[in-house]
């Protein structure tokens, strides 16, 4: 088997759906028919938008919910790990369940904030760097953008269909698996994607 | 130049600019606005032109020429684009309208180009010259989310014939649109004169040359002399901090000879300061961007308190020198303004005095704040991520030709 690893990264632009929603009931139901990148946009990438800021939540869904004061279904929604899932369509449902489980009917009402339902037009490239040593890699790590890190640590997870992130993948492949773990197991969504490009270079230098 | 953002946004990022132009390479793309001098539009494609040649994309831009007679209905069509206002449009508009752009027509060659960018609805109609194979995208800088029906009626003759329109953000956007609508935010350029780091010793320079005092807190807002950006507000905001707080405010804009509400707005606002010797209501010619610049920078809160808003881009002008922003929770405010992380959205003046209230009392939440709002900008708001937003769009809609 091959130990090339290929950098590449993701650029997006965003497409307006056209479905604006003004109640949890409306949500709940654009929520099961929308196209299911526009839950990619709205889990994954909406995050990265503001990965450097210190928000309340971590998707804009759960963001959306606080701000028209719906703390509770805030917190249910906040706590879903986009990154236990590969599969969009369990996401949506996953999301829908829990939103179907916790909303209860009396509280509807017209909300003070639409919810714009976007969706990303994704674009992958390669970076033109190419890894078949540690070193390699390192060197192709440093020198790649956060963009890239999102692609390789969050959403070729979802073109890949599996859990398990490409950084670690690889690492696994080239005998590395300490590292492969270590960088697994890194919260991504609790820090900036500066600090977890700093944190993999250090597991990746470390002993 | 792209090297010269690189210590903005880092080399890693104007490379990926050169890797997703190279599926655009050799493609030629013509803008379309109605002025060179004046205006966000004219200042983002002055930067944004020469950016998309550097990436081998080979770019102009034209601008679209009318009379008075032509512009008054254009300014008409826009305002009832915002909002409904009971004007009609008469026929003899459009038929002007139609006149004129048959005119430019004849000075505009928009046929050797494959993706031709129309901002704002006064040179749409060009697009009746549209060849097979070309692309044509509408560029909206206007809220229409609630237009006039004959205004709408009128652009929609046109838009169905576009392959697709932008916006600034979806709260923007009329429900009707039936072509694919993509929001890309506006941006700002850190290598404009009004955004560029400026010596301290300027800063305090104009600081003072203005009479003010720069040891003591300053409030400022930043508009046009325009009872929607609620200068009115601010000063009762100010006079309530005012009560507990030794500070002084600063309103700075710019009014034409020939903007008589502008003019009017002024004289009021100094009329209701005559003895206030904290409030400083500066008119200053419109190119006075390096005293804007250093009235942001010396500043200790920026308030940006409209009552309505296109999208605001003064906002990120501040942030960007690392200012948390006051701002009134309307338009594009609410989308730059992060509350309690960049700064905070307000719904009244009361609100405004109490969040400055806050700020003037904590230096550590102003430089948080502060911090947070430039990182804001640097990942959101700045030039080079409005360009990479036009190439990929570029790419989407020319990759729909080849689908279809």
């Amino acid at each position: 088997m091959s130990n090339l690893f290929i950098f590449k990264s993701e650029l997006w632009v965003p497409r307006y759906t056209g479905i604006k929603v003004y109640s949890i009931k409306d949500f709940i139901e654009s929520l099961k028919v929308i196209d299911k990148f526009s839950i990619f946009y709205h889990m994954y990438i909406n995050i990265f938008n503001y990965h450097n800021l210190p928000t309340f939540y971590a998707n804009s869904i759960s963001y959306w919910f606080y701000k028209n004061g719906r703390i509770l279904l805030a917190e249910k929604l906040s706590i879903i790990d986009p990154l236990d899932y590969y599969d969009l369509e369990d996401l949506r449902n996953v999301i829908v369940q829990t939103l179907e489980e916790n909303y209860d009917e009396t509280w509807d009402r017209k909300e003070e904030n639409p919810f714009y339902f976007i969706e990303a037009e994704r674009e992958i490239i390669e970076c033109g760097e190419v890894a078949n040593t540690l070193e390699e890699f390192i060197e192709g790590v440093k020198k790649s953008s956060i963009n890239s890190l999102f692609y390789h640590l969050v959403t070729s997870r979802i073109e890949n269909k599996t859990l398990i992130n490409d950084y670690s993948a690889w690492l696994f492949n080239v005998g590395e698996a300490k590292k492969a773990e270590k960088i697994s197991k890194l919260d991504l969504y609790t820090m900036n994607l500066y600090e977890i490009k700093k944190k993999i270079i250090n597991i990746l230098e470390g002993e | 130049m792209l090297e010269q953002y690189i210590p903005f946004v880092g080399e890693e990022t104007i490379h990926e600019l050169f890797l997703i132009s190279k599926k655009l390479k050799g493609l030629r793309v013509l803008h379309v606005n109605s002025t060179y001098k004046g205006g966000g539009v004219a200042e983002i494609l002055h930067r944004l032109v020469p950016l998309m040649n550097e990436l081998e994309i080979k770019t102009d831009w034209k601008v679209f020429k009318g009379d008075e007679k032509f512009f008054t209905f254009t300014k008409k069509l826009h305002n009832l684009l915002h909002i409904a206002c009971g004007h009609c449009i008469t026929s003899e508009e459009i038929v002007y309208y139609l006149k004129t752009t048959y005119e430019n027509l004849k000075e505009i060659d928009t046929e050797n180009y494959d993706i031709v960018f129309i901002h704002d609805p006064q040179p749409m109609g060009l697009i009746i010259k549209k060849q097979p194979g070309q692309k044509w995208i509408w560029r909206c800088h206007v809220d229409t989310s609630t237009p006039d029906p004959q205004a709408w009626d009128f652009l929609e003759n046109f838009l169905n014939a576009y392959d697709a329109c932008i916006f600034h953000m979806p709260e923007f956007v009329y429900e009707k649109i039936e072509i694919p609508v993509y929001t890309i935010r506006p941006s700002i350029d850190p290598l404009h004169p009004k955004n560029i780091e400026l010596p301290e010793e300027e800063i305090q320079a104009t600081l003072t040359k203005f009479g003010l005092d720069p040891e003591k807190p300053l409030i400022l807002q930043v508009s046009r002399f325009d009872r929607l950006k609620d200068p009115f507000g601010v000063l009762e905001a100010f006079k309530l901090v005012k009560k507990k707080y030794d500070c002084q405010l600063v309103l700075v804009g710019s009014f034409a000879s020939d903007d008589p509400e502008g003019e009017s707005v002024y004289k009021e606002l100094m009329n209701l300061t005559p003895d206030e010797k904290d409030v400083f209501v500066l008119n200053l010619p419109p190119d006075s961007h390096r005293e804007i610049n250093a009235f942001q920078r010396g500043a200790t809160v920026v308030v940006q308190k409209s009552l309505k808003e296109g999208f605001g881009l003064v906002v990120s002008e501040a942030m960007w020198k690392s200012k948390p922003v006051v701002g009134s929770n309307v338009g594009g405010i609410k989308r730059q303004i992060v509350h309690g992380v960049t700064g905070y959205l307000v719904n009244s003046i009361e609100g405004a005095a109490v969040r400055i209230k806050q700020l003037l009392a904590n230096k550590y939440f102003r430089e948080e704040m502060g911090f947070h709002a430039k990182e804001r900008v640097k990942h959101r708001f700045l030039i080079i991520r409005h360009l990479r937003d036009y190439l990929i769009l570029m790419y989407k809609v020319l990759n729909q030709k080849n689908l279809a």
